[in-house]
C-alpha cells in the first residue's frame, strides 16, 4: 500500500481541548467523566464524558458570536479542525484541493430538541432547527476555514470517524486526492442518552472497561480530526510528518443490529484485514487501543478477538474510554489522535478503574511505561450493525 | 466495474432490471404487500424502520435473481449505500415516545433504527455478508461522490462486489430506491 | 385472569411488531423466548418498557426479565401481583 501520512492532528473531549491539555489528563491518569453539567437532562445520575466548554465559550474559544444555528456537535468539531490544519499548515486557499470527511450521527439534535415543543410554529426555513441535519453540522465545522474541494458526511455509528479515515485513506490510494481531511463530532443529546438508557447499557458509575463487574458505558462527547496526505504532496509542501496510517480494515459481524456475536467474528476480520494491509504481523504491534465501551457484551466479544488474533503474541491492551466516555460517531479519530500522542510521547494509554479480571478476557494494561519501543498500534471501533473497524498507526 | 442487476424502488411501483414487478398498494402498504408476496420468510422485517424495510426488500428482490449461492457467509461483497434523510422517520418515531413528559417511555426497539447505517447490518445478517460495510450521508443523490466511494470501496483486495445505491425514506408516503450490485470484474 | 391474558398477548404482538401472529397462535405456557416467536435481548427490552407503561411496574434489572417472561402465564401471574395501574 502507498504510504499514506499524516501531517495535522486535533482534538476535543472530556479530558481537554487540544492536544497539549489530553496529552497531560492522559499522562495523569484524570478521567474526564463527570456528572451531567451541560446537557439539560433530568438523568444526571449517569456519569457523562462532556467537553467542560459551554457553547458560549466555545463561540469565544473561535472568535465567533453565539448564532442560534450553531450546533454544539458543529462547534467542537470546530476546534479540533482548527488545531489539525494549524499542525498541517493548511491554510484557507489550499483547502479548494482538499476533501473533506466528516462524521456524525447525533448532527444537530441538540437544536432540534431544544426546539421540538414549538416545531409547529418553525418553518421550514426557521433558523434554530434548519441545522438539524447531519450534513449542516459538516458544512458548519468547515465554514471558517474556506471552501473545501467537496464535503461529505459519513454516518455509520461508533464506527463513523474510523471509517471516515478509511474512506478518505482509500480516496488517495486512488488518486482522487492528493490530501484529505478526515474525522468526526459527536456532541450528546437527550435523544441518544434516552436511547442508551432504554437499551440499559449505560452504567451508573464510571465505566470499567474490561473488568468482571462492568456495567455499562458512560456516554461521552468530543470531536477530532486528522490531516492524511500522499507522498508527492508532503513533498511538494516540504512537510515533515511523523506517523503513517499503515493498516486499516473494515468487516461486518453480520450478527445482530446491536448486539456483538460471542466470538467477535466482525472484530476479528477487521483486524485481521488491517495486519495484512499494512504488512504486519500480530507480534508487530505494541499496543492496541481496543474499542473497550465497558459493556458486558462488547469487552466480552471484544477480548475473543483480540485473543483470536493475537494469540500468544498479545501485547498491551486498554480502553481510553474510562477518561472519555463513548465518544459514539467522534470515538475513532479521537482515539486515533490519543493513539498518536502515545507514539510521540511513547507511552501506554492506561485502562482506569480496572479491578478484578473478567473470565475469559483481556487483562487491561493501567501502567505508561512500554517495554520497548511502540512503532504500531491497532486502534478498534464497532459501531452498531455490526460495523468493525481496525486502524493502525505507526510511527515514522 | 460491471453493473450485475440494478433495482428502482419508488412509492408507486418497483422495477427491477428496468422491467416493472407486480405490486399492489402504494407507499409503506406497497412495501408490506411486495415483502408478504415476494419474500415472506424473515418475520424480523416488521420490526424494522422504514429505511430498513425499504433497503432489506430492494436487496431481497434484487439478489433473488442473481445466480449464486445465498446465505453462506462471504467477506468479498461490500455494501455501502447513501442517502439525504438518514434515519429522519425512525428519529421521528423515537422522539415521540420521549416527547411527552407525562407518557415518557423511550423505545429501545424504534431508538436501534435511529442510525442510517442499520439498514447495512439487516443486509449484511440476512446475507451473511462478513465484508464491509458503510453509509454515507450527502446533500442529493450525486453520482461522481458516490462513483468515489465506491471505488474506493475496491481497494482493499478483499472486495469482488458491492451493492450500492441511494435508499431515503423520510416518511411512508416519501421514499425511493435505487440499488445495485456492482463486481469489478470487467467482462 | 383470562382478559389480562388476552389483554397481554395483544400488547405483545403490538409492542414486537408481531405482524401476522395472532392471540391464538401464542400458547400459555410456552417459552417466549427461545421459541416459534423468535424474541430477542431488544424485544425483552421492549417488554420492559411495556410492564412500566401499561403496568406501571419498573424492572430495573434487565435479567430479572428472563424469570418474568418465561410465559404468557408467568407475566400475567407477575402484573396481577405487582401491578399500579
Amino acid at each position: 500500500m502507498i504510504p499514506i501520512y499524516i501531517t495535522g492532528s486535533g482534538v476535543v473531549s472530556a479530558i481537554g481541548v487540544g492536544k497539549e491539555a489530553t496529552l497531560a489528563a492522559l499522562q495523569a491518569g484524570q478521567t474526564g467523566v463527570r456528572k451531567l453539567k451541560y446537557l439539560d437532562s433530568c438523568h444526571d445520575e449517569l456519569p457523562v464524558g462532556e467537553v467542560q466548554l459551554s457553547n458560549h465559550e466555545m463561540n469565544q474559544l473561535m472568535g465567533v458570536a453565539d448564532d442560534l444555528r450553531h450546533t454544539r456537535t458543529a462547534l467542537m468539531g470546530r476546534l479540533a479542525l482548527r488545531e489539525a490544519l494549524k499542525e498541517a499548515r493548511l491554510e484557507r486557499d489550499d483547502l479548494k484541493a482538499i476533501p473533506f470527511i466528516s462524521a456524525t450521527t447525533v448532527g444537530g439534535m441538540d437544536r432540534r430538541e431544544a426546539y421540538y415543543a414549538q416545531e409547529a410554529e418553525c418553518d421550514d426555513v426557521h433558523a434554530e432547527i434548519s441545522t438539524h441535519h447531519c450534513g449542516s453540522s459538516t458544512e458548519m465545522i468547515a465554514e471558517p476555514f474556506g471552501e473545501f474541494a467537496s464535503m461529505a458526511t459519513l454516518s455509520t455509528a461508533c464506527s463513523s470517524a474510523t471509517n471516515a479515515l478509511i474512506t478518505g485513506a482509500n480516496m488517495l490510494r486512488c488518486g482522487m486526492a492528493d490530501i484529505v481531511v478526515v474525522g468526526g463530532s459527536e456532541s450528546l443529546s437527550k435523544f441518544h442518552l434516552n436511547g442508551f438508557n432504554a437499551l440499559m447499557i449505560l452504567d451508573h458509575e464510571q465505566c470499567r472497561p474490561f473488568d468482571r463487574d462492568r456495567a455499562g458505558l458512560n456516554l461521552g462527547e468530543g470531536a477530532a480530526y486528522l490531516v492524511l496526505e500522499t507522498e508527492a504532496s508532503v513533498k511538494r509542501r516540504g512537510v515533515k510528518p511523523q506517523f503513517v496510517l499503515s493498516g486499516y480494515g473494515n468487516a461486518c459481524d453480520a450478527f445482530h443490529q446491536t448486539a456483538s456475536s460471542p466470538d467477535g467474528e466482525g472484530a476479528y476480520l477487521a483486524m485481521q484485514e488491517a495486519l495484512q494491509l499494512a504488512g504486519l504481523k500480530p507480534e508487530d504491534i505494541q499496543y492496541i487501543n481496543a474499542h473497550g465501551t465497558g459493556t458486558p457484551n462488547n469487552d466480552e466479544s471484544e477480548s475473543h478477538a483480540i485473543q483470536r488474533v493475537f494469540g500468544e503474541h498479545l501485547p498491551p491492551v486498554s480502553s481510553t474510554k474510562s477518561f472519555t466516555g463513548h465518544t459514539t460517531s467522534a470515538s475513532g479519530s479521537i482515539e486515533a489522535v490519543f493513539c498518536l500522542l502515545a507514539l510521540q510521547h511513547q507511552f501506554l494509554l492506561p485502562n482506569l478503574n480496572w479491578h478484578e479480571p473478567m473470565e475469559d478476557g483481556i487483562i487491561p494494561v493501567m501502567e505508561q511505561k512500554p517495554q520497548g519501543e511502540i512503532r504500531h498500534i491497532l486502534s478498534n471501533a464497532f459501531g452498531f450493525g455490526g460495523n468493525d473497524s481496525s486502524i493502525i498507526l505507526s510511527k515514522l | 466495474m460491471k453493473t450485475v442487476a440494478e433495482i428502482e424502488i419508488t412509492t408507486e411501483g418497483i422495477r427491477l432490471n428496468g422491467r416493472p414487478v407486480e405490486t399492489s398498494g402504494v407507499g409503506a402498504d406497497m412495501l408490506n404487500e411486495a415483502y408478504r408476496h415476494y419474500v415472506n420468510d424473515y418475520p424480523k422485517f416488521f420490526k424494522m424502520d422504514g429505511l430498513g424495510k425499504l433497503g432489506f426488500l430492494a436487496s431481497e428482490l434484487l439478489l433473488q435473481q442473481i445466480d449464486e449461492e445465498r446465505f453462506v457467509p462471504r467477506e468479498d461483497r461490500a455494501v455501502v449505500l447513501f442517502n439525504r434523510s438518514g434515519s429522519i422517520e425512525a428519529d421521528r418515531h423515537y422522539q415521540s415516545t420521549i416527547s411527552d413528559a407525562d407518557n415518557f417511555f423511550p423505545s429501545p426497539s424504534v431508538f436501534v433504527y435511529t442510525l442510517p447505517n442499520i439498514v447495512t447490518g439487516e443486509i449484511a445478517i440476512r446475507n451473511k455478508y462478513l465484508g464491509e460495510t458503510s453509509f454515507c450521508v450527502l446533500d442529493h443523490e450525486d453520482e461522481p461522490k458516490m462513483q468515489q466511494v465506491i471505488e474506493g470501496a475496491f481497494q482493499d483486495g478483499v472486495t469482488t462486489s458491492i451493492l450500492t445505491g441511494w435508499v431515503d425514506y423520510s416518511d411512508h408516503s416519501h421514499f425511493s430506491a435505487n440499488i445495485k450490485l456492482i463486481t469489478n470484474k470487467n467482462e | 385472569m383470562e382478559d389480562l391474558v388476552l389483554e397481554l398477548k395483544n400488547e405483545i404482538i403490538e409492542a414486537l411488531n408481531l405482524e401476522d401472529v395472532k392471540p391464538e397462535d401464542i400458547n400459555d405456557d410456552d417459552p417466549l423466548f427461545g421459541s416459534g416467536l423468535g424474541l430477542d435481548s431488544i424485544d425483552a427490552l421492549e417488554l420492559i418498557v411495556l410492564l412500566e407503561r401499561k403496568y406501571g411496574i419498573k424492572l430495573k434489572d434487565p435479567n430479572k426479565g428472563k424469570e418474568v417472561f418465561k410465559s404468557i402465564n408467568v407475566m400475567a401471574k407477575f402484573i396481577t401481583e405487582n401491578r399500579t395501574k
